[in-house]
């Protein structure tokens, strides 16, 4: 009886530690749903080997192409190294959930504001062993240099980077694409002491549909399978798959009417105003918004040609001439967007709006308004001529 | 440098220096920034070009419109064309381009334009950093 006792204590005990075994070799982590909608707070649980940090990586399987150009002097060798850099691989929404203990060292690269880099964050914090989908990304580069840009290309290929080369690139070009530190990080993994961990993360409103993946990590050789959840998107939203945001599809196209409505009326196109604000208002990176606002003055532009040409009031050899060389202009122009940064988009751009706002000030002067008057009606005189030329070449007809 | 044109029976001499090398610095920034170039093109023909505005204004749409024909290619060869974006934003254009005159009939342009002047003062102030903008 004894002994049967004994074995049975013993069977206990083996098969506790056996129990426990697979505890401290695994990791698990789990959501409270399968789906959610942009707003909602995830509530992530797991459990860890008893005293480690778990960091967990969250990465929307949408990904957008990011671009930069590396003109930072080299404190080595004193030249600035022109390579331009681009990725398609860079996933539109990403985090990486930190422990609560590494908050002092997150501030502290936090504090470099502008300055702070993705690969110190990383390594301070000990966030690199979650860095795992964005680090996989293909990182493309060039040798830039004025006489590619002007010919329009992207500069002389350089060889393709490795594996390290890659996830070292992606660093940067993920600064690009999320800017601030908290948009990337966020410290606020509780560990227990038995290895359970909680976290919550609220998915933002403009995080874009699909799929995501969630991957906790302890270190580089210890994670989580990847687990999924679902961004479904309410009806009224639409994800604009180049911005790589989710959002209400008549905000859009509210500011486009209110900004051209306003823009007719005043006489100058659209462009000027609603590139700030669609900068402003939804945080899009600027070869995005340059990219989507060009083509839509198109038609205007389009309609505008159509209708002067119907009564033959254009010059065509001066339209044309000058066009072709805005022609090169416009061949040139776009390659440039992408080789320059928000800040550096947001100052020049700055300084285009205060020429065009002395202008429109010249307009409003009294000798202006004086000559405007003459001019303006002359133009009516000859757009009437026009006008009655044309109807009577239709009636011949 | 200078080409003879004929309009409407009258004869100008148009200095075709200043016009295509000012077209192409307009048409540089304003591909590069995303903007139509109208407002900065009118001003190069009638004041640097002495053109008079009867001239221009057909003409001048129809230079802006090879800049954005060519510069609409490149952006989306370029990929950083959102059709998607384009999409609402063009549908919103087309339906302020039909508000716009009827609103315009009844304002007085000059007061229109002095608002715009605070307005666009304001807007590029931010952007430059002057007036400080939340992240």
């Amino acid at each position: 009886m004894m002994g049967y006792l004994i074995l049975i204590f013993f069977y206990l005990l083996s098969a506790n530690f056996v129990f426990a075994q697979e505890q401290v070799e695994g990791l698990t982590v789990s959501l409270d749903k399968q789906v959610y909608k942009g707003g909602e707070v995830i509530k992530i649980k797991g459990k860890a080997p008893p005293g480690r940090p778990v960091y967990i990586e969250i990465a929307s399987e949408k990904k957008v192409q990011v671009a930069r150009l590396d003109a930072r002097r080299d404190p080595d060798t004193g030249k600035i190294p022109y390579i331009f850099y681009l990725s398609k691989d860079i996933p539109a929404l990403y985090m990486i959930l930190m422990p609560k203990e590494v908050e002092e060292a997150y501030k502290i690269e936090k504090a470099k504001d502008k300055d702070w880099s993705v690969s110190r964050m990383l390594l301070t914090t000990g966030a690199d062993v979650a860095y795992i989908t964005p680090g996989k990304a293909k990182v493309e580069r060039w040798q830039a240099s004025i006489l590619a840009t002007i010919l329009g290309s992207r500069g002389e290929k350089l060889e393709p980077l490795d594996d390290k080369g890659n996830r070292r690139q992606s660093m940067p070009l993920m600064k690009t694409r999320f800017r601030w530190p908290e948009k990337m990080f966020s410290p606020t993994v509780k560990i227990n002491e038995d290895g359970t961990f909680e976290a919550e993360y609220k998915l933002p409103e403009n995080a874009p549909s699909g799929t995501y993946t969630v991957i906790a990590a302890v270190d580089h050789t210890l994670r989580s399978e990847p687990i999924t959840f679902k961004n479904d998107l309410p009806w009224y939203k639409v994800y604009f798959p180049k911005a790589g945001v989710s959002l209400n599809a008549l905000g859009p196209f509210l500011l486009a009417v209110a900004v051209c409505t306003f823009g007719v009326t005043m006489g100058a196109g659209g462009g000027f105003i609603l590139n700030p604000l669609l900068i402003f208002i939804y945080g899009m990176p600027h070869p995005i918004v340059a990219g989507s606002v060009l083509p839509t003055v198109l038609f205007s532009q389009a309609s505008g040609v159509y209708n002067y040409a119907k009564i033959k009031f254009i010059s065509w050899k001066l339209g044309i001439g000058v066009g072709l060389a805005m022609m090169v202009g416009g061949f040139i122009g776009p390659k440039l967007t992408e080789m320059i940064t928000l800040e550096q988009y947001k100052f020049l751009f700055g300084w285009v709006l205060l020429i065009l706002a002395a202008i429109m000030f010249w307009q409003t002067t009294p000798s202006y308004i004086a000559r405007n008057q003459k001019e303006q009606a002359i133009l009516k005189e000859f757009k009437r001529r026009a006008e009655e030329a044309a109807a009577k070449k239709a009636e011949k007809k | 440098m200078y080409m003879k044109i004929n309009f409407w029976g009258q004869e100008f001499k148009a200095n075709m220096i200043i016009g295509c090398l000012g077209g192409l610095i307009i048409a540089i920034a304003s591909s590069m920034f995303g903007f139509g170039g109208g407002p900065f093109v009118v001003p190069l023909m009638t004041v640097l070009m002495g053109l008079p505005m009867y001239v221009v204004v057909g003409s001048s749409l129809l230079a802006i419109f090879f800049n954005t024909s060519m510069a609409t290619s490149r952006v989306i060869g370029l990929g950083n064309c959102d059709f998607v974006l384009f999409a609402f934003m063009a549908a919103g254009a087309i339906l302020g381009g039909f508000i716009g005159p009827q609103i315009a009939r009844r304002l007085n342009p000059l007061w229109v334009k002095r608002v715009a002047v605070v307005g666009l003062t304001i807007l590029a102030l931010m952007l430059i950093g002057v007036i400080p903008t939340p992240k």
